[in-house]
C-alpha cells in the first residue's frame, strides 16, 4: 500500500507558497490536466476559483455549472489546466450533465481527478466517488465543507477514509481557503507519481453480476492490456452504453486510451 | 483480427446482459451504496445522527409553513420587484440624460463639424447609436438591481424552497416547481429566464419552462405597460383614482401573463410535449450565508452584462433598419409609410394600427425601443409637429404630451388596451429567440416558442376588438 | 373596409376555430382520420394479416379467410387481394380453406413483432408516454421501421429480451426467450411468484389491470382463491381480481423459501417523525425516473424519514442519506418501505 494518507499538517510543510501562480483563464501549454468532479453543490466551483483565481459563478443551488469551465495555475514550475465539470450524482445514467462528466473523466485523460465531496453528506457523495474510482486510478478526494461538518458535529477519520478508498484525502473549507495549499501539494504529488493510488473497487454486487463483469473484463484486458478501467468498460457494456459500443467498434477507443 | 476480437467482446456483453436480466442497474446502484455505507461506518462519527442542523430545520419550518410560507414568498417577491422598479428610475434617468440628451447631440454636432454626409450621420448616430443607447438606458439599471438580488436569494438557498412550496400548482399544469423561479427570472429578462431553465433537469418540464418564459412580462415591457396605462387607463377614471387604476391595469396584465403561462404549460404537456421524458426531484440544499460582494460581482458579470451585450448586438442593426425604412423613399413615401399603410387595414381587425405592427416588426430585437419607435413613426405618418426627424427615435418628458401625439395618431382606449395585450403576447425578442435556440439546440422548439405567443396575441386582441366594437 | 362588421368577423372566426377543432381535436379529429385511413395501405394490411396468422398459428389456431377478415376489421375485398398477392410472393399458402404461413411468411411476421415489441420497450424506457398508449403507438410504428431501424433500435436499447408487457422480443435471427409461466388463475393459495407477463389484449381487460396498478416484475403471494375471485398480495397491497382478469396475468412460480415481504408500505403514507427502511422501488417505475431515484440514494436498506411537509400537501421532502429531497406523491408511492 503506497498511499500516504496525509493529515493537514503533514503536508503544510511541503507546500511551497512561492511556487504557486494563479493563471486565470490562461491555459496554454500546460503539463497536467486536472478534472474537478463531484455532486452538485459541494463547492467544486469554489475550489476551482480558489485554485485559479477566477470568479466562476458559484451558487447554493444544485445543478449550476452546465458546461465545463476551464482555468489554470502554476505550481513549482509545472502548469496545470483545471476543468470544472458539471455536478452529477452518478455516472451510470444518461443525462447530458453526466455524459459530459463521464466522457471527460474517461476520455479527456486528466492527469488527476479531484473529487470534491460534502463532508457532512459523505455517504451519498461516495456513490459518485466509488464510480469514479472504477474509471481512474489517479484521484484525490477533496473533503470540502469541513466547517459545516464541524458545525454539524461530524467527525471524519481521514486516515481510515484514505485507506479504504485508496486515494489521498484532503480536508478543506474552500470558501475560507482552508486546506487549499495542501490540496495543491497533493495534486502535484499524485500528478508526478510521488503518490500512487490503489483505488477501491466496488465489492457488494451479486455473484452473477460479479462473474459476468470479471469474464467481460478479462476479455477487454486481453484486447487492451494497458487500460486501468476494464471493469468500468465492462459495467458500461453490460448496461448497453451505446456510446462506448460505438467507440469500440469504430476503433476510436484505441486512440482515447493510448 | 483486432476487429474480430472487439466484435467478440460486444457479442459476449450482449450474451451476458441477457443472462443477468433487467436487474443490472438496480443491483449495481445498490451495491455501490452498500460499499459506501461500509466505508462511512468506519470513518465517520456523527454525534447528531442523520438529523439536520437545528437552525436549518427551524428556518425551513417557517418558510414552508401553512401560515407563513406563502405570505413570506409574496412579500419577498414584491420587495424585489419594488426595489427594481423604484431603484432603477434614478440611474435610468441619469443614463438617458447622459446618453440621449448629452452624448447624442454632441455626436451630432461633431459629425456636422467634420462634414459627415447626412445619410452616414443619420444611419450611424440616429439609427445605430440611438437604439443601443436606448437599450442600455432602459435595460441596464433594472437588471443590475434585479439579478444581484435574485442571486443573493439563490445563494442563501431560499429559491429551492419557493419551488418546493409552489410545485403543486405547477404540477397541475404539467410543469415543474422550479418553473416558478425561471418565471420570476423572466420578469427581469426572458433571455436570462431561459438560461435559468437549466436548473430543471427533466426534459419535458424544461421545454415547457423555456417555451412559456415569454409570458413573464420582462423589464423591457414594464415601461411600455406603465406608460400606456397611465395615459389611457388612468384617464377614464376620476383623476383621484387614476394612479390606482393604471397600476391595477399593469398588474392585471402581468397576472394575465401568469394565467397564460399555466394554460400554455398545460396544453403543451398534453399535446406536443406528451412524449418527452418527465422526471421529478428537487433537492433542498442547506442554507448558507451568501458572500455579498462576490455575489454582486459575479451576478453582474455573469448575467447582467452578458444579457446586455446580446441585447446590444441585436439592437444595433434594428436601429439601422428603423432609420433606413424611415429615410429611403419609394415614390414620395418612405418605406415605413408604405408598410404602415399596407398594414393599417389588417391591424384594424385587431384593434391596433399599422404603426404598432411595424414598430413590433422592426423592434423584434428589443422591446425597449418599441415606444420610441411608435412615437417616431406616428409623427412621421401623421405629419404633426414634434419629434426629432425621420428615423430618429424619441421619448417625451411628460406622459400627457406623449398621449397627445398618440391621440393625434388616432389612438383610442381600445388601441391602448390591445397594445398592452399585444405587448404581453407577442414573439420573444430576438435575444431570447437566439437563447432558446442555444439552449434547446432545436429549430422546432425555437419556432414553436416564437410563433405560439404571436398567434395567441392576435387571437386575444382580435376577440377583444370585436367584442369591444359590438358592445361599446 | 365598408363591409366590415364586428359581428360577422367574430362569427367567421368562431366558425374557423370550430373547423380547426373538429379537424385536429385529439384522437377523433378528421385530420387523424384521414391520416389513419391513408395509412391502411397494402403493406400495412399485409403485415397485419401475417402477424395475426402468426399469433394464431402459435396457439394452434388456424384461420380461414373469413376469420381473417373478421379479426382484422378490414374491408373484405382488400384482405382477399392482399392474401392473393402474398400467395404469389410465397409468404402464405392456402391449405383448403385455411390460410397458412410459409417459412418466409413467418419470418416476416417475426420481424414485425420484433419491431412492435422493441418500440414498446423504447416508449417505456425513453419517452414519457403513458403506458396505456404504448400498444397503439407501436401498432402504427411497426410498419414504419425498416430492418436497419429495428436493429439500431435494439442496439440502443441494449438488445432487451422482453417488452414492457413481459412478451419476449425476437432476436434478429428470430429466436425468442421462452416464457415458462402459469396464469394467476391456476395458482394455489400461498404460492409465491413473480409477474412475468400481462396480456395487452383484449383492451378492456388490459386497461382494467393497468388501473389496478399491477405490473411486471413484482412479486405476489396468493392468499385466497374461489370461483368468484382471486386475492393476492403484492408490493404492500391486496388485489382482488375476477378469474378472467387473473387469467391474463402470468407469473413464474418461485421457490417456497423466497422471502416475501409481507408488511410492505409505500413511502407516500409515511408520517412525520416516523422512520422507515426502503425495501425497493416498484417495478412500475422505469427508465430515467427509476435511475434518478437510485442515484439519489433511494436504494434497498436506506433509512428514510419525512423532513418537511408542504403547505399544499405535495411534494413532501424526505431525508435520505443526510439530504433533503422532495418527491411528489405519485413517485413516493412507488418506493416500497417497511416501518
Ligand atoms: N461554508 C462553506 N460553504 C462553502 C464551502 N465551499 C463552497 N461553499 C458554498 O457552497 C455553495 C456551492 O458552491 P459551488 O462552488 O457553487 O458548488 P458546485 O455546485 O459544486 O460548483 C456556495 O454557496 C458556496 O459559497 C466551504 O468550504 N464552506
Ligand atoms: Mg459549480
Amino acid at each position: 500500500m503506497e498511499v500516504k494518507p496525509k493529515s493537514a499538517c503533514e503536508s503544510c510543510a511541503h507546500f511551497n507558497e512561492a511556487g504557486l501562480k494563479k493563471l486565470g483563464v490562461n491555459t496554454t501549454a500546460y503539463d497536467h490536466v486536472i478534472a474537478l468532479a463531484g455532486n452538485p453543490n459541494t463547492g467544486k466551483s469554489t475550489v476551482f476559483n480558489a485554485l485559479t483565481g477566477l470568479r466562476q459563478h458559484t451558487g447554493n443551488w444544485p445543478g449550476k455549472t452546465v458546461t465545463r469551465a476551464e482555468g489554470g495555475f502554476e505550481y513549482n514550475k509545472e502548469k496545470y489546466k483545471l476543468v470544472d465539470l458539471p455536478g452529477t450524482y452518478s455516472l451510470l445514467s444518461t443525462s447530458e450533465d453526466e455524459e459530459v462528466a463521464r466522457n471527460f473523466i474517461l476520455f479527456g485523460r486528466p492527469t488527476v481527478t479531484v473529487i470534491v465531496v460534502d463532508a457532512s453528506r459523505l455517504e451519498r457523495n461516495l456513490n459518485l466517488v466509488l464510480q469514479i474510482l472504477e474509471i481512474t486510478d489517479r484521484a484525490v478526494l477533496c473533503l470540502n465543507l469541513m466547517d459545516e461538518a464541524k458545525r454539524n458535529k461530524i467527525e471524519i477519520d481521514t486516515r481510515s477514509l484514505a485507506r479504504d478508498l485508496g486515494i489521498p484525502v484532503v480536508p478543506t473549507s474552500a470558501r475560507f481557503n482552508e486546506g487549499i495549499p495542501e490540496l495543491i501539494q497533493t495534486i502535484s504529488e499524485v500528478a508526478s507519481g510521488a503518490i500512487v493510488c490503489r483505488p477501491h473497487r466496488i465489492k457488494n454486487i451479486p455473484k452473477n453480476i460479479e462473474n459476468a463483469v470479471e469474464e467481460l473484463s478479462e476479455e477487454i484486458k486481453k484486447e487492451y492490456p494497458d487500460i486501468p478501467n476494464s471493469r468500468w468498460i465492462a459495467f458500461r457494456l453490460l448496461e448497453g452504453d451505446q456510446h462506448i459500443i460505438e467507440l469500440l467498434k469504430s476503433g476510436e477507443f484505441e486512440e482515447y486510451i493510448s | 483480427m483486432k476487429q474480430k476480437n472487439i466484435d467478440n467482446i460486444i457479442a459476449l456483453s450482449n450474451d451476458l446482459r441477457w443472462q443477468i436480466g433487467d436487474e443490472f442497474h438496480d443491483n449495481l446502484a445498490e451495491g455501490i451504496y452498500a460499499d459506501a455505507a461500509e466505508i462511512v461506518k468506519g470513518a465517520v462519527h456523527k454525534e447528531n445522527g442523520n438529523k439536520r442542523l437545528r437552525l436549518d430545520a427551524k428556518i425551513d419550518k417557517i418558510v414552508t409553513s401553512k401560515v407563513w410560507g406563502f405570505p413570506l414568498m409574496f412579500l419577498i417577491l414584491a420587495f424585489v420587484l419594488w426595489l427594481t422598479i423604484i431603484g432603477a428610475n434614478y440611474p435610468s434617468a441619469m443614463l438617458a440624460e447622459l446618453l440621449l440628451n448629452t452624448v447624442h447631440p454632441a455626436l451630432k454636432s461633431f459629425a456636422s463639424s467634420v462634414g459627415m454626409p447626412w445619410w452616414l450621420d443619420g444611419f450611424l448616430i440616429d439609427g445605430v447609436y440611438l437604439a443601443v443607447a436606448w437599450v442600455i438606458a432602459v435595460m441596464l439599471p433594472p437588471m443590475a438591481i434585479f439579478f444581484p438580488l435574485f442571486t443573493l436569494l439563490e445563494d442563501f438557498g431560499y429559491l429551492p424552497r419557493i419551488a418546493f412550496n409552489l410545485d403543486h400548482l405547477f404540477k397541475l399544469s404539467g410543469a415543474h416547481g422550479k418553473q416558478a423561479l425561471t418565471m420570476s427570472m423572466g420578469f427581469g429578462c426572458n433571455a436570462a429566464g431561459v438560461v435559468a431553465t437549466r436548473i430543471i433537469d427533466s426534459p419535458r418540464e424544461r421545454l415547457i419552462a423555456i417555451i412559456t418564459n415569454n409570458f413573464s412580462l420582462c423589464n423591457g415591457r414594464w415601461p411600455t405597460q406603465i406608460l400606456i396605462a397611465t395615459i389611457f387607463i388612468g384617464a377614464v377614471v376620476p383623476s383621484s383614482m387614476s394612479g390606482i387604476a393604471s397600476l391595477g391595469a399593469v398588474i392585471g396584465v402581468a397576472v394575465l401573463g401568469i394565467c397564460f403561462m399555466f394554460l400554455t404549460s398545460w396544453a403543451l404537456s398534453k399535446t406536443v410535449l406528451k412524449g418527452e421524458v418527465s422526471t421529478f426531484n428537487l433537492e433542498l440544499p442547506p442554507y448558507r450565508p451568501p458572500r455579498f460582494w462576490k455575489t454582486i460581482y459575479t451576478s453582474i458579470i455573469d448575467r447582467t452584462l452578458i444579457v446586455l451585450w446580446r441585447a446590444i448586438v441585436f439592437a444595433a442593426p434594428a436601429g439601422a433598419v428603423i432609420w433606413l425604412i424611415s429615410n429611403i423613399h419609394i415614390g414620395d413615401l418612405s418605406i415605413a409609410a408604405w408598410m404602415i399603410d399596407s398594414f393599417d387595414g389588417f391591424a384594424f381587425l385587431f384593434g391596433l394600427n399599422g404603426v404598432i405592427l411595424v414598430a413590433y416588426i422592426v423592434a423584434i430585437p428589443a422591446n425597449e425601443i418599441v415606444i420610441p419607435t411608435i412615437l417616431m413613426l406616428t409623427v412621421l405618418v401623421t405629419g404633426i409637429s414634434g419629434g426629432e426627424g425621420a428615423g430618429v427615435m424619441f421619448e417625451l418628458e411628460s406622459a400627457s404630451a406623449t398621449g397627445d401625439i398618440l391621440r393625434a395618431g388616432g389612438w383610442t382606449l381600445l388601441t391602448a388596451v390591445n397594445l398592452m395585450l399585444f405587448s404581453l403576447l407577442h414573439n420573444p425578442c430576438s435575444t431570447t429567440i437566439y437563447t432558446i435556440y442555444k439552449e434547446t439546440k432545436s429549430t422546432k422548439w425555437t419556432v414553436i416558442a416564437s410563433i405560439l405567443p404571436v398567434i395567441m396575441g392576435f387571437v386575444v386582441t382580435f376577440l377583444v376588438a370585436q367584442i369591444w366594437r359590438l358592445f361599446l | 373596409m365598408n363591409t366590415y362588421n364586428p359581428l360577422i368577423a367574430l362569427l367567421i372566426f368562431l366558425g374557423l376555430s370550430l373547423l380547426g377543432y373538429l379537424f385536429f381535436r385529439p384522437n377523433r379529429g378528421w385530420y387523424w382520420f384521414i391520416k389513419n385511413s391513408s395509412r391502411a395501405t397494402d403493406k400495412v394490411i399485409a403485415e397485419d394479416i401475417l402477424k395475426r396468422l402468426y399469433h394464431n398459428e402459435n396457439a394452434s389456431n388456424f384461420l380461414n379467410i373469413n376469420d381473417v377478415v373478421r379479426t382484422l376489421k378490414q374491408d373484405e375485398q382488400m384482405v382477399v387481394e392482399s392474401i392473393n398477392k402474398m400467395t404469389t410472393l410465397g409468404l402464405v399458402k392456402m391449405e383448403g380453406d385455411i390460410v397458412r404461413l410459409t417459412k418466409s411468411g413467418s419470418d416476416y411476421a417475426l420481424r414485425i413483432i420484433r419491431a412492435h415489441r422493441l418500440w414498446e420497450r423504447y416508449l417505456a424506457e425513453k419517452t414519457g408516454f403513458n403506458k396505456s398508449e404504448w400498444h397503439q403507438r407501436a401498432e402504427r410504428k411497426e410498419h414504419e421501421l425498416t430492418m436497419d431501424d429495428t436493429n439500431l433500435l435494439a442496439n440502443t436499447l441494449g438488445n432487451p429480451q422482453f417488452d414492457p408487457h413481459g412478451d419476449p422480443i425476437p432476436t434478429i435471427s428470430g429466436k425468442m426467450a421462452k416464457l415458462k409461466g402459469v396464469p394467476v388463475s391456476d395458482l394455489k393459495v400461498n404460492t409465491i411468484g413473480r409477474i412475468i407477463h400481462i396480456k395487452d389484449k383484449p383492451d378492456i381487460i388490459y386497461k382494467q389491470i393497468l388501473a389496478e396498478n399491477i405490473h411486471i416484475g413484482s412479486i405476489i403471494r396468493i392468499v385466497e382463491k374461489s370461483s368468484e375471485r382471486i386475492v393476492f398480495h403484492s408490493e404492500g397491497e391486496a388485489f382482488k381480481l375476477a378469474p378472467i382478469m387473473a387469467g391474463n396475468i402470468t407469473v413464474s412460480v418461485l421457490e417456497k423459501d423466497v422471502a416475501f415481504e409481507e408488511d410492505v408500505l409505500r413511502l407516500n403514507i409515511l408520517k412525520e417523525n416516523e422512520m422507515a427502511k426502503i425495501i425497493g422501488i416498484s417495478k412500475e417505475l422505469r427508465g430515467e425516473s427509476r435511475r434518478r431515484l437510485l442515484d439519489l440514494g433511494f436504494v434497498k436498506g436506506a433509512e428514510v424519514s419525512i423532513d418537511l411537509l408542504n403547505p399544499l400537501g405535495e411534494p413532501k421532502a424526505y431525508l435520505i442519506k443526510g439530504t433533503s429531497i422532495a418527491l411528489r406523491n405519485n413517485q413516493a408511492s412507488k418506493i416500497l418501505i417497511k416501518k
